[in-house]
């Protein structure tokens, strides 16, 4: 059996792909976690590869016992979920119409959207714009500015458009609403794009700081992402450091940054394993059939 | 801020809402213009505040709060509203500012013309001179003879030269404790091995990181780094000043170029032998293969601690902190010894190295202050009674002992006393490093933060840094190229030594040629212009 | 009487845009007079408005600039690099990783390889340096091992291009698998087994099946990316590259932040910003058209 042969190759071949990409994606993330968990000595000597070098847990329990790490975390979720719900509901409120190719106007506002990729009017504007609506030291200052990606707009509208006519057609011809068509009909096909978009969002807010830097000064408001790259740069601007003189004594010690990028990054990776239940097959052949 | 107006928003956020908002915006926007920028006169009074004020005041951010602390509620902060605000009606309100986007913020901060905190500062000479040549700052010399006696004093006459722009006190400068900046090290242990003594010039520093590389003293099995190199300013400004030849007042003040607050000397004479030296040492290979990649010196601390590295230049007392180079060394390899030495000679047989500016940042009042008065004399009570000392040292016998009128740490401190000062270098902003009045004593309180063991070194190394010291030159009035070519200079100049380091000793003559021309298109013969016509300014004076 | 019709019909969809793009109005078109920056010498106490008009001074700065020309070659380079490499290895991986098998490897290394999208650039050149470095390098460390000479991959300009696209390719192909595996959901099922009946082979299935149910993700991709090709983010070639590449890794993105930012010269930063738009609108609506003539795919 030749064919049978061939598919056998074309899946170990496959597997070994796959294996060697999965691996080099790990080791990095294994390495840190490594740090994590290693002594301040065996780190700054550059000791420690992908396991623990003088095994301690002084690090993490640095992390668990800072309220303001754990309350940081609360509130990066509860300012993740806010801006996820509230970017989809405006990307699918402009996306649905703009995949309508009879809609007048259409090509004007996708024009004005695309524009918008390109320019922007930098940060001097937009921070007297956040100021001007009083938002500064809000959460809505984080929420509000980046409601829609035109990038994800663009995506969405494309499935939009890859849903077959007939489909929308037929209900229109039931006399349903474009309501009732986007929230029966569009919303449930679109399922896996929906899902995708939702873990874009979620994880660009998640991961987002430089906002933050400029629009808040409440350290309440702070984001975990925030606090992590404080950490991180602290040990990084030798230069401006230089001028201080001796204060070398503020810096953070390297296993405590490793920790709490593993405390940060872990809540949001989970995400994605979870989402996968909306990646399921064939969810539009069944519409179209039934 | 305006609490009603924040919850109405959060509860409505109706079309209506924001459409208004958009006309609030353009509005704005429209009006913003000159606004911000008019001085204000009321604040500037001399009457007694009757009503209560807030007096916002920069901190810096470097997201190390302790647990139980904010940048902006913590011990010291507790302890400025207690007993500053409260007896003179201020309200001290601390902005925090991030550390490592500390221009850019202030930046954005001064254009949006309000929430701008009354009393800003920065280490950059480039923003303090931008600020100043923009008329954004109030002139404090008034202030000062008013409300900052001791101020003045505290700072002094010299310092105070630092501060001003185009004749106008437009900051005024914070002091440095200690304007030692360099020392060399080298492993001991390894000369012994060989039966070498510690060299004292550069040719036999050379001779010995050469035995280093072929002896392998250390039994690195071949790893061995004979003198450790980065791109930061520590380890390779020790070796390239010291090639410098002796000059005239006029090529000193014409030929260096200041980047940022350190001087370059880039087109000194001598400069280029000094980069023909570090090309010797990369292609013998008795330097840091990969120096050009290392700009934030873990690399090297890495390999000093892990005992592969023979010979380096660091910041004086940076090589001994607890669980750092020498330490961990100590660790690594039992019996290393590390020893401060001071190898490099120019050739009249000194051993000269830059050293800092005698002011650490500079301390301002945007114009469009109203507090101006209020935040003299915050700075004023800060050098009062005992305020800087407290806000450095903490409380007596809690946090420190008196030794000889020197504050020593107390071992052994709960936690939280310990946390009580993590922020004191940033809210200490008058001072950069402990003030008890005099060098020697600044010194010692310096080698004293140190891990006891390593007391004599640290006071050689101190030692060595301040040896023929090179002060920093200040012009008689600011160089306009520097504050707008700085930034794109200083990477050029690295560049320069980078690439000319590692190039084939055939190809560095062309190498350097072509950057060095790169160097001057960029903004280098604006700056040198300018420089000379200052000079000439100077002379005529 | 047909426009009360056609009112009557679409007014829902009017309706619905309307938040958006009054959020559009607001919020990305409110801040738009800051463009001005770039004809003005601004002056940060004076605000935008109050700052002199200074014309085209600005531009002629920036076009006089050696490095200008230098960073906007190396941008349109690296882009184009990426576009060859970095562009199709999401979608490289995507069909692999539709077509394992063995299924819960495929949901294991699916939730694995989009890893380094979360981790921050600067811890990425910490461990980029800890392996590609020339002295001790992990690699390097394996290459002298077995008595080769070391490999220059950070400090040499072409092995550090290479290094520049690897890192890239491992740090987002992984991410972008996941819009393809979501357009690879609506492709029907019963066509492989149509196909399969046929005797075609995988690859062949992967050809005229696979490939075809993800063209119009891919055009509107490729659309969007062929937009950009002119920007470039900050932190990739910030982190990875280094002074002894710098007549490679020296881009408009470091350019701005240098003369820009960090020099306080917000007028040099809109001007490039500017020209980067201008350039970046361009070739988007180009790329739209052609695609849309040979296609019939396209962004609107």
């Amino acid at each position: 059996m030749k064919a049978y042969t061939a598919d056998r190759t074309f899946n170990a071949v496959n597997f070994i792909i796959l294996l060697v990409a999965t691996l080099a994606c790990l080791a990095p993330f294994i390495h840190i976690f490594a740090v994590s968990l290693s002594s301040p000595g065996a780190i700054t000597s550059g000791k420690v590869s992908l396991l623990p070098v003088e095994l301690n847990f002084e690090a993490y329990s640095k992390v668990f016992s800072n309220a303001a790490m754990i309350r940081s975390l609360g509130f990066t979720i509860w300012l993740t979920l806010l801006t996820t719900t509230l970017c989809m509901l405006m990307t699918i409120a402009i996306g649905y119409p703009l995949s309508k190719k009879k809609l007048k106007g259409r090509k004007w506002i996708m024009l004005l959207v695309v524009i918008t990729m390109f320019f922007s009017g930098g940060i001097i504007p937009e921070y007297i714009l956040i100021k001007n609506l009083n938002f500064l030291d809000t959460i809505w200052a984080l929420v509000l500015p980046g409601l829609i990606n035109p990038f994800y707009l663009i995506i969405l509208v494309s499935f939009f458009n890859n849903i077959p006519e007939s489909l929308e057609e037929s209900a229109e011809i039931d006399g349903s609403s474009h309501f009732r068509t986007l929230l029966s009909i569009m919303l449930p096909l679109s399922m896996p794009v929906i899902a995708t978009l939702s873990l874009f969002y979620a994880v660009a807010r998640w991961n987002g700081f430089q906002d933050t830097l400029m629009y808040i000064t409440k350290p309440e408001l702070y984001p975990l992402q925030l606090k992590l790259y404080q950490m991180i740069q602290n040990n990084m601007i030798t230069d401006l450091l230089q001028n201080e003189g001796s204060q070398i004594t503020t810096m953070v010690p390297e296993g405590l940054k490793a920790a709490s990028v593993i405390f940060a990054t872990v809540p949001i990776l989970i995400v994605y394993p979870w989402l996968q239940r909306y990646f399921v097959s064939g969810v539009m052949l069944g519409a179209v059939k039934g | 801020m305006n609490g009603k107006k924040r919850k109405a928003w959060t509860k409505k956020g109706s079309v209506v809402a924001l459409i208004l908002a958009c006309a609030m915006v353009f509005g704005a926007c429209s009006s913003n213009s000159g606004g911000s920028s008019e001085p204000s006169s009321s604040g500037n009074g001399g009457e007694k505040p009757s009503k209560r004020v807030t007096l916002k005041v920069e901190v810096f951010d470097r997201g190390n709060s302790p647990a139980g602390a904010t940048i902006t509620n913590n011990y010291l902060t507790n302890y400025v509203q207690k007993s500053f605000g409260d007896p003179n009606n201020i309200d001290v309100e601390f902005v925090p500012v991030p550390r490592s986007e500390e221009v850019e913020k202030l930046n954005v901060l001064m254009a949006s013309g309000s929430n701008v905190p009354d009393i800003v500062f920065t280490y950059d000479p480039n923003t303090f001179n931008r600020y100043a040549k923009q008329q954004g700052l109030t002139d404090v010399g008034p202030l000062l003879d008013e409300h900052g006696k001791k101020l003045k004093e505290f700072i002094g006459e010299d310092l105070m030269a630092y501060g001003k722009y185009d004749g106008v006190q437009y900051a005024i400068p914070a002091k440095r404790a200690n304007i030692g900046k360099y020392a060399s090290f080298i492993r001991e242990d390894w000369l012994k091995t060989l039966g070498m003594e510690l060299p004292q010039t550069t040719e036999e520093l050379y001779e010995v990181l050469k035995a280093f590389k072929e002896k392998d003293p250390g039994k690195t099995g071949g790893q061995v780094i004979p003198m450790g190199m980065t791109i930061a300013n520590a380890q390779f400004e020790p070796l390239l000043w010291s090639f410098i030849k002796p000059m005239t007042d006029e090529q000193k003040y014409t030929l260096t170029q200041q980047l940022g607050s350190n001087d370059y000397p880039i087109l000194l004479p001598g400069f280029k032998d000094g980069l023909l030296f570090m090309n010797k040492l990369f292609n013998e290979g008795l330097m840091s293969k990969d120096f050009g990649l290392d700009n934030d010196k873990k690399k090297l601390g890495e390999d000093v601690s892990n005992g592969k590295v023979g010979f380096f230049s660091e910041d004086d007392i940076n090589p001994f902190y607890e669980n750092l180079m020498y330490d961990l060394l100590q660790t690594n390899v039992p019996g290393a010894k590390l020893t401060p030495i001071d190898a490099f000679t120019n050739e009249e047989g000194k051993h000269p190295k830059p050293l800092y500016a005698a002011n650490g940042m500079y301390i301002m009042i945007p114009k469009s202050s109203e507090r101006a008065v209020e935040a003299v004399k915050y700075l004023e009570w800060m050098v009062s009674d005992d305020h800087l000392f407290h806000i450095q040292n903490g409380v007596e016998n809690e946090n420190y002992k008196l030794v000889d009128g020197i504050a020593v740490a107390m071992d052994d401190q709960p936690q939280d006393v310990l946390d009580r000062l993590y922020n004191s270098g940033d809210m200490g902003i008058i001072s950069n490093g402990k003030q008890l009045g005099s060098q020697e004593k600044n010194l010692k309180a310096r080698a004293m933060q140190m891990p006891s063991k390593f007391f004599a070194e640290v006071e050689a190394a101190q030692n060595i840094a301040l040896t023929d010291g090179i002060e920093p030159l200040l012009m008689s009035r600011p160089i306009e190229a520097q504050t707008k070519y700085a930034t794109t200079l200083k990477d050029k100049f690295n560049e320069i030594i980078v690439k000319t380091t590692m190039a084939k000793p055939d190809q560095f003559e062309s190498m350097y040629e072509s950057l060095m021309k790169d160097y001057m298109a960029s903004g280098g013969q604006a700056i040198l212009d300018e420089r000379i016509e200052v000079y000439k300014e100077m002379q005529s004076k | 009487m047909r426009t009360t019709s056609y009112l009557l019909r679409y007014w829902q969809l009017y309706a619905l845009l309307l938040l958006p793009v009054s959020y559009f109005l607001i919020f990305r078109y409110g801040p738009m007079y800051g463009i001005q920056i770039a004809f003005k010498d601004f002056n940060f106490f004076q605000g935008i408005g109050g700052s002199e008009w200074i014309g085209l001074e600005a531009f002629k700065e920036v076009f006089a600039m050696k490095d200008f020309y230098l960073t906007l070659r190396n941008t349109l380079m690296l882009n184009f690099l990426d576009l060859l490499v970095s562009f199709p290895a999401p979608l490289f991986l995507a069909i692999l990783l539709y077509e394992m098998k063995i299924l819960w490897f495929k949901k294991l290394s699916q939730t694995i390889l989009y890893i380094p999208h979360f981790i921050s650039w600067i811890i990425i050149g910490g461990i980029v340096y800890q392996v590609f470095g020339t002295q001790s390098g992990m690699i390097n460390n394996v290459i002298t091992g077995l008595g080769f000479d070391a490999i220059p991959f950070l400090t040499s300009k072409n092995e550090w291009l290479i290094t520049y696209l690897l890192v890239g390719v491992w740090q987002s192909a992984g991410w972008g698998t996941i819009i393809y595996l979501a357009a690879l959901t609506g492709i029907n099922k019963e066509l492989f087994e149509a196909a399969g009946i046929d005797g075609a082979g995988r690859l062949k299935q992967i050809w005229h099946i696979t490939l075809p149910g993800l063209r119009s993700t891919i055009v509107v991709l490729l659309i969007i990316n062929l937009g950009h090709m002119i920007t470039i983010g900050f932190d990739r070639p910030f982190v990875i590259g280094n002074l002894a590449v710098r007549e490679y890794a020296d881009v408009l993105s470091t350019f701005v932040y240098r003369v820009g930012i960090q020099s306080g010269q917000y007028t040099l930063a809109t001007v490039v910003g500017l020209f980067q738009a201008v350039v970046g609108l361009i070739f988007v609506l180009g790329a739209n058209y052609t695609s849309k003539k040979l296609t019939d795919e396209g962004i609107m």
